[in-house]
């Protein structure tokens, strides 16, 4: 008995919960706050739930069906019989994709109850959850996709939830007028504009060389052309299937910095935090970011083929390398960015990026188990802090509320960990979550990011050293940023009145958190080994000796696995036995770095007007780091020029005033009058009348022949005659 | 036929005949008188097809003659019916007057 018949329902179910808050969503609030307020929300939660539920069954299903992938098709979407070119609407049931399913819709329906209460009283409310469940329909798609343009569908998808959602309270302006939410959801949309290019010239390039754009063909094609090292003519040049798969997973690469938030691209999850938390948590760090690493590990077959292409940048650099060095470099800098914010989602923000660094290294290193691992980790800890600084705004925004008595807008920023402090004592549920979280974040033992980041490590270690020193810098700098976090928001005094008075979040609020809490602390389960038959070292990173149960899993839906078993590619192995080495020195040093955090932020700031106690070391230049500076001051003008320059003086001047009224209209004008003036007036008037013309001189001439006088004729008859006979007579002989 | 009147006598009266009967027609100004120039005219040409005739002892001359003595009767019945109209409308049979298609 398999449900995989019931999948299209994880589509059907967000798109009723679409419809509901979209179309009589906002009836039901505005007639009753309170009850409305509560059909919306819990309606879009349990279509959500639902989904849940029947990706729970799918998984069942996956395991009662040997892990074998089913594709359930839906509806054909592209048909071009005469280029053999078929686009089918199909859902892939696999154990990869059940994995996103089941993060997606279960991380997701605990964040909508989440949202239920973080959003309370928004005069908004029904459009947040219109906009959630389409996030949440979006997203399915992109991970059940069974062929890449239908992930595109969802790629593009999710970035309109995105775009929508940043700019949810879009008419929030800053001191300066400026609409800042409405510019950072543009500011995602268009960074990420940039990405979706390379991916839709990455899908060309593959429907042309392998004729197909579905995930199976496609791998198949791709190894089979590799292996026979077929030639590939792209419109004049002619590539080999080395160059097309280092060129496609490099186009990738692209589109996952500007979907993942990697260098370069990375610079607009930052400013995403102008969205709601909930948004943030579901969105910019559980889900819809690590969209990117999905397709990386979805591309697995394409990307062990570029490892060992002979095509690689510089000579040296293969694309999947290439990637692992995005990643490893981005989470380097991202985890030192964090360090100078005093935002605390901004904190998060920076750490998202680092975190997804890690996932894009470990997947360019081969490790995609271990990414895959880590993504659902980071999901867990990442949902959970950020939903634990969406309980600490509420709290802060509260106590100001009760301080301020009604004064309102003053300025003040719920969200700045200046003022905030001790708010262990006022939020305890949310500080013990949170801490949770925290050291999970941090890599500290048990919780789930340790045994996700230490696979990650252990991996990097055996087989890229450089990229294992950026990592292993980038944790250490993770555990401080983390320390100077919890000790600036939870411990010592509080710095404003407003944190004196924070209340604690309602239950709807802190229980998604707790469960969040229980995940984070026993995800690690996950991928621990679990002992079947001796454990060797010549089994190592085979699953015959060991049993890891998030690989057992995955491994039937990673292929290059199998085609590294048949010896076509040469998959990275990672260890699967915890490195003492590497586990001991991560602790050790994660132990370090939240230690340092917290001695360092223990006595200062005092107040919130104190300055950072790094202010004046040289770790405070790292400040200059988040680029924003550079992004706005030198890139974002340098843009506007330009945009200027093609505005004015190339599109106005140029375009229109030259090429439009100067070279097409006057040019024609001239032309019409050239023909109205001449060829009509002239020549075609000139052959009428000059017909009549011709016939009135003439006949003025023969006129004059006409004499009147009879004699005249006679004459002429006569002289004819004469003509005649001389003609017969003398001529004709 | 006297042996001493030869053919070319009726040839040369013939010639005599018709170029009065042209100079007739094209010096005349009366109608009427240019029309018994044709008439000469014609009969110069019957008179060469009756010596003709006789000279070569073919009648198909003779035949012709018959023809042209019908045509030039059909002729003047009508020419005699144009002048007449036309002095009725113009109180002239001098051709001169005569001139409404001068071009």
């Amino acid at each position: 008995m398999n449900t995989f018949p019931l999948a299209p329902l994880i589509l059907v179910f967000p798109v009723i919960g679409i419809l509901f808050n979209g179309l009589i969503g906002r009836r039901f609030v505005t007639a009753n706050r309170k009850t409305g307020e509560r059909w919306s929300g819990w309606f879009a939660t349990s279509m959500v739930i639902a989904a849940f539920i029947v990706s729970l069954s799918l998984f069942g299903s996956e395991i009662s069906n040997g892990y074998h992938a089913v594709i359930v098709p839906l509806f054909t979407w592209i048909s071009i019989p005469a280029a053999n070119f078929y686009v089918p609407w199909a859902l892939q049931i696999d154990t990869l994709s059940v994995t996103m399913m089941l993060v997606v819709t279960g991380v997701g329906a605990l964040i909508h109850i989440y949202a239920i209460g973080y959003m309370h009283g928004d005069p908004n409310y029904s459009r947040f959850f219109a906009y959630f469940n389409l996030f949440i329909f979006f997203m399915l798609i992109l991970v059940s996709a069974n062929n890449y343009l239908m992930t595109f569908v969802g790629w593009e998808g999710v970035g309109l939830c995105s775009y929508l959602l940043i700019s949810f309270w879009w008419d929030r302006v800053d001191e300066n007028g400026v609409p800042m939410n409405a510019n950072a959801g543009r500011k995602a949309f268009i960074v990420n504009r940039v990405g979706d290019f390379a991916v839709i010239i990455a899908m060309t390039m593959l429907f042309w060389t392998f004729g197909t754009l579905d995930y199976e063909p496609v791998f198949e094609r791709a190894v089979e052309f590799f292996v026979e090292g077929r030639m590939v003519t792209i419109g004049a040049a002619t590539f080999s299937i080395d160059a097309i798969v280092t060129i496609v997973t490099a186009l990738f690469l692209l589109g996952v910095a500007g979907k993942s938030a990697q260098i370069p691209l990375y610079i607009w999850l930052p400013d995403a935090m102008a969205g709601p938390t909930p948004v943030s948590a579901l969105i910019h760090a559980a889900t819809m970011v690590t969209a990117g690493v999905f397709l990386i590990v979805r591309s697995n077959v394409l990307y062990e083929l570029a490892r060992i292409s002979d095509v690689q940048f510089f000579g040296t650099i293969s694309s999947p390398e290439l990637v692992a060095y995005t990643g490893a470099f981005t989470a380097l800098l991202a985890a030192l960015i964090a360090f100078t914010q005093w935002d605390i989602k901004k904190v998060l923000a920076y750490s998202t990026i680092s975190q997804l660094g890690f996932m894009v290294a470990a997947a360019g290193m081969g490790a995609y188990v271990a990414a895959m691992f880590h993504l659902v980790a980071h999901a867990f800890f990442k949902a959970l802090l950020f939903l634990g600084s969406g309980s600490v705004i509420h709290g802060m925004e509260h106590g100001h509320h009760e301080v301020a008595h009604g004064h309102g807008d003053d300025g003040f920023d719920p969200q700045d960990m200046r003022t905030m402090g001790g708010l262990r004592h006022r939020m305890p549920v949310t500080f013990v979550v949170y801490m949770i979280g925290a050291l999970a974040l941090a890599g500290i033992v048990p919780f789930a990011g340790f045994w996700s980041k230490d696979e990650i490590l252990a991996h990097s270690q055996r087989h890229v050293f450089l990229v294992f020193l950026a990592l292993i810098i980038a944790a250490v700098g993770t555990a401080f940023y983390v320390g100077r976090q919890l000790q600036l928001t939870f411990f010592g005094k509080p710095r404003s009145e407003a944190a004196d008075h924070a209340h604690e979040s309602p239950w709807i609020m802190t229980v998604p958190l707790m469960v969040l809490a229980f995940l984070t602390t026993i995800g690690g389960l996950m991928n621990m080994p679990f002992f079947t038959r001796q454990i060797s070292e010549a089994h190592d990173g085979h699953p015959e000796g060991i049993w890891l149960a998030l690989e057992a899993w995955l491994e039937h839906s990673i292929h290059s696995f199998e085609y590294a078993v048949e010896g076509v590619v040469n998959l990275p192995k990672t260890p699967v036995v915890l490195s003492p080495l590497v586990a001991g020195l991560s602790t050790v040093l994660a132990i370090l770095g939240l230690a340092v955090g917290f001695m360092i932020y223990r006595r200062n700031p005092k107040t919130a007007e104190d300055p950072d106690p790094l202010q004046r070391t040289p770790i405070w230049w790292l400040s200059i780091l988040p680029l924003n500076t550079f992004y706005m001051k030198g890139v974002v003008p340098a843009f506007n020029r330009f945009a200027h320059w093609l505005a004015f003086p190339f599109e106005w001047n140029f375009w229109h005033d030259f090429v439009h009224n100067n070279l097409i209209r006057d040019t024609f004008v001239s032309f019409a009058n050239f023909l109205a003036n001449v060829i009509d007036t002239e020549g075609v008037d000139g052959v009428v009348n000059g017909t009549g013309k011709v016939t009135r001189r003439l006949s003025q001439a023969l006129g004059v022949l006409q004499t009147g006088y009879v004699r005249t004729y006679a004459l002429s008859v006569f002289l004819g005659a004469v003509a005649l006979i001389i003609y017969f007579l003398f001529l004709a002989r | 036929m006297p042996s001493s009147v030869t053919i070319e006598w009726y040839v040369a009266l013939s010639v005599i005949l018709f170029t009065m009967g042209a100079l007739g027609v094209l010096l005349r100004r009366n109608a009427i008188i240019i029309f018994m120039s044709v008439e000469l005219m014609l009969n110069s040409a019957n008179l060469l097809f009756v010596a003709f005739s006789r000279y070569l002892s073919d009648l198909n001359g003779q035949v012709l003659v018959f023809f042209v003595i019908t045509v030039a009767a059909a002729e003047v019945a009508v020419g005699l019916a144009l002048i007449v109209v036309i002095f009725r409308t113009r109180h002239s049979i001098n051709i001169d007057d005569v001139n409404l298609l001068k071009g």
